[in-house]
């Protein structure tokens, strides 16, 4: 473990050195060597200050020492880290043709305190870095307002101030990474805008999903989401813009497309224009801050459809059953019979219902709505014979009724009145069109004809009407023949 | 019982149901009405205006076979007839644009047909 990390550290690019309490080189890493140009052999065990000491006699090199020092102490006092933004240091170099010279450096550096077993600060590491550049820089810059601020910078004075700036910009530099960090994993989706064309200065995971993962830092709205120009939110940017004050949508159906160009889908959102003002005030960009809100708005959008497609049904089935018991009364003048005949039909329509909920609304085949009307006069008098007809639930509770009615009528007047009657029902299905017969044989002849009554009436609006189709009734001596015709896709004409 | 006011008056049914439109037709022949028609889908309503001979007015079943019946309602306002929709929502059944106009819930008594026929055609109660 300690080899691993001494390795780690000797292969740092980084320039470190580690300091005893009295100044003497502990360790050093080949970064730091190859900075100030010395060999290891050269430096450990021997006093910094001795090695470097500031750059010579003078009086600005004694100050430099002394500052170096008093980092040094700074940490040794207070067990904290210290921090030298900038500091002049002209150390000793040997050129290659082993002439030695001084060399002026400048340094910013970085003092942290190791310590012992015992908690006492053992070694100070110093993180280093040649920053001479800046001197070039100074001897480059030739206007005097230029030259002044170079000097100024490097001044003791500017210094001091670098060094406080620098730590409270460690400080704002973690603070500003933690809030980076809760910004870009916030699940509301966020974006900063800035300028009169509303540049992605920056945007978070669920904005970048939200958008379909197209590139948008550095560019204006306008290009990056073009889309939402079209539906007048760049309007309403540029309102917040110029009036400086937030605009707030609730549940806005916004049309974004998945990913540039892509199809558009209909989002609903919930969000904010908020201004981002600079330091004097004014409306600088423009923070965008929601979240989606689709599924919310789409839940309520169905269940509102279906409670007025429940309250479709139940006020239409309250209205079929208001005409069945009207009509009905109109052909039973006394209470038992209407009450057997109501109820019959009722029971007729809540059949063809079970079936059809059997099959979640989908639909019925006309085999089974056969039986189950006509299950009560026995399976073996009415006698089904063809293809498998899939109705949908409209055609399912015409057919249906219309078959409860040729039955009743059957049962009543016709053949099912004696044991020998039988009906059989032959139908086939041919280019769409269904046609069915249901023929009355081997039963006494029919007494009054089936005809003008409300069951005939029904039969014949279901069939126009429900059904888009056409029927006959016809009487042979054995009984009544219907013949029915209707498509099975009616088409929209 | 024929009412006064409505005897001979012809009206159009637009209605999907065959149970609620026979209802109607009976409550109507008792009025003393004559049915113009029963349509059971918008486009066999428009197809029946389309000719010379126009209803004096028309009970409207909002939904019909899936559809809305607001085409048939702007070509009788077109053409000057008025009209009563009906409707399992009452007034809130009605889209925007329509709400206002005279309309009975479902299921509705012939008192209710007849007071709503009455007062679209401006007859007044005997």
């Amino acid at each position: 473990m300690a080899r691993d990390l001494a390795r780690a550290f000797d292969a740092s690019p980084n320039p470190y050195t580690m300091p005893t309490r009295d100044f003497c080189y502990a360790g050093v890493n080949q970064a730091y060597l190859d900075v100030v140009g010395r060999t290891r052999e050269e430096l450990i065990g021997r006093n910094l200050f001795e090695l470097f000491d500031g750059g010579g006699q003078s009086a600005q090199a004694r100050e430099n020492e002394r500052r170096l020092k008093a980092s040094f102490e700074r940490v040794l006092n207070t067990g904290e880290p210290d921090h030298l933004a900038l500091i002049h240091y002209p150390i000793e170099v040997t050129d290659p043709d082993g002439r030695t010279r001084i060399e002026d450096r400048y340094w910013s550096a970085t003092h942290t305190p190791i310590r012992d077993v015992d908690g006492e600060v053992a070694y100070i590491l110093q993180h280093t870095t040649d920053i001479t550049e800046l001197q070039n820089l100074r001897q480059r810059v030739s206007g005097d307002r230029d030259q002044a601020t170079v000097t100024d910078l490097l001044s003791s004075n500017v210094l001091a101030r670098a060094e406080h700036l620098q730590s409270d910009n460690l400080r704002l530099q973690s603070e500003r990474n933690r809030l980076l960090d809760i910004f870009m994993q916030a699940p509301g989706f966020i974006a900063v805008l800035t300028g009169p064309d509303f540049v992605f200065q920056m945007h978070n995971e669920a904005y970048a999903e939200l958008t379909g993962h197209r590139p948008l830092n550095g560019r204006p709205v306008a290009e990056a989401m073009p889309e939402l120009a079209a539906q007048g939110f760049l309007d309403l940017l540029k309102q917040v813009r110029e009036t400086g004050e937030a605009f707030e949508g609730r549940a806005m159906p916004v049309e974004l497309g998945s990913g540039e160009g892509g199809p558009l889908r209909t989002h609903y959102l919930d969000f904010v224009y908020q201004p981002l003002r600079d330091g004097e005030g004014q409306v600088a960009g423009v923070f965008v801050q929601g979240h989606e809100v689709t599924d919310v708005v789409e839940a309520g959008n169905r269940q509102k459809l279906m409670i007025d497609e429940l309250n479709h049904r139940v006020k239409n089935t309250l209205a079929t059953v208001q005409s069945i018991a009207m009509q009905t009364a109109r052909t039973h003048a006394e209470p038992a019979t209407f009450a057997q005949a109501f109820q019959a039909r009722l029971m007729s329509l809540s059949h063809t219902h079970n079936l059809l909920t059997r099959s979640h609304w989908e639909g019925a085949d006309l085999a089974e709505v056969l039986a189950h009307e006509t299950e009560a006069h026995g399976s073996t008098r009415i006698l089904p014979n063809g293809p498998v007809v899939s109705l949908s639930p409209a055609q399912a509770l015409s057919i249906g009724m219309i078959f409860h009615e040729l039955a009743t009528n059957a049962a009543k007047h016709g053949v099912l009145r004696s044991g020998d009657g039988r009906v059989l029902v032959d139908w086939t299905l041919l280019d769409g069109a269904v046609s069915l017969t249901w023929r009355e044989i081997d039963g006494p002849a029919m007494v009054p004809p089936l005809h003008r009554g409300f069951g005939s009436r029904l039969i014949d609006r279901n069939v126009r009407h429900d059904l888009a189709g056409e029927c006959r009734l016809d009487y042979s001596g054995d009984g009544l023949i219907f013949s029915l015709t209707f498509p099975l896709e009616r088409t929209e004409s | 019982m024929s009412v006064s006011g409505l005897e001979g008056r012809k009206v159009l049914i637009v209605e999907d149901e065959s149970l609620v439109a026979m209802l109607l037709e009976t409550m109507l022949e008792d009025m003393g009405c004559t049915v113009f028609g029963t349509a059971g889908r918008v486009q066999e309503a428009l197809e029946m205006l389309g000719g010379d001979t126009l209803p004096d007015v028309a009970l409207l079943d909002v939904n019909v076979a899936g559809q809305t019946v607001y085409p048939v309602a702007e070509e009788l306002d077109r053409r000057g007839v008025p009209a009563v929709f009906s409707t399992g929502y009452g007034q809130g059944g009605l889209a925007e644009g329509w709400v206002g106009r005279p309309t009975v819930q479902k299921p509705y008594t012939e008192a209710m047909i007849r007071d709503a026929l009455m007062r679209v055609l401006g007859v007044r109660n005997a």
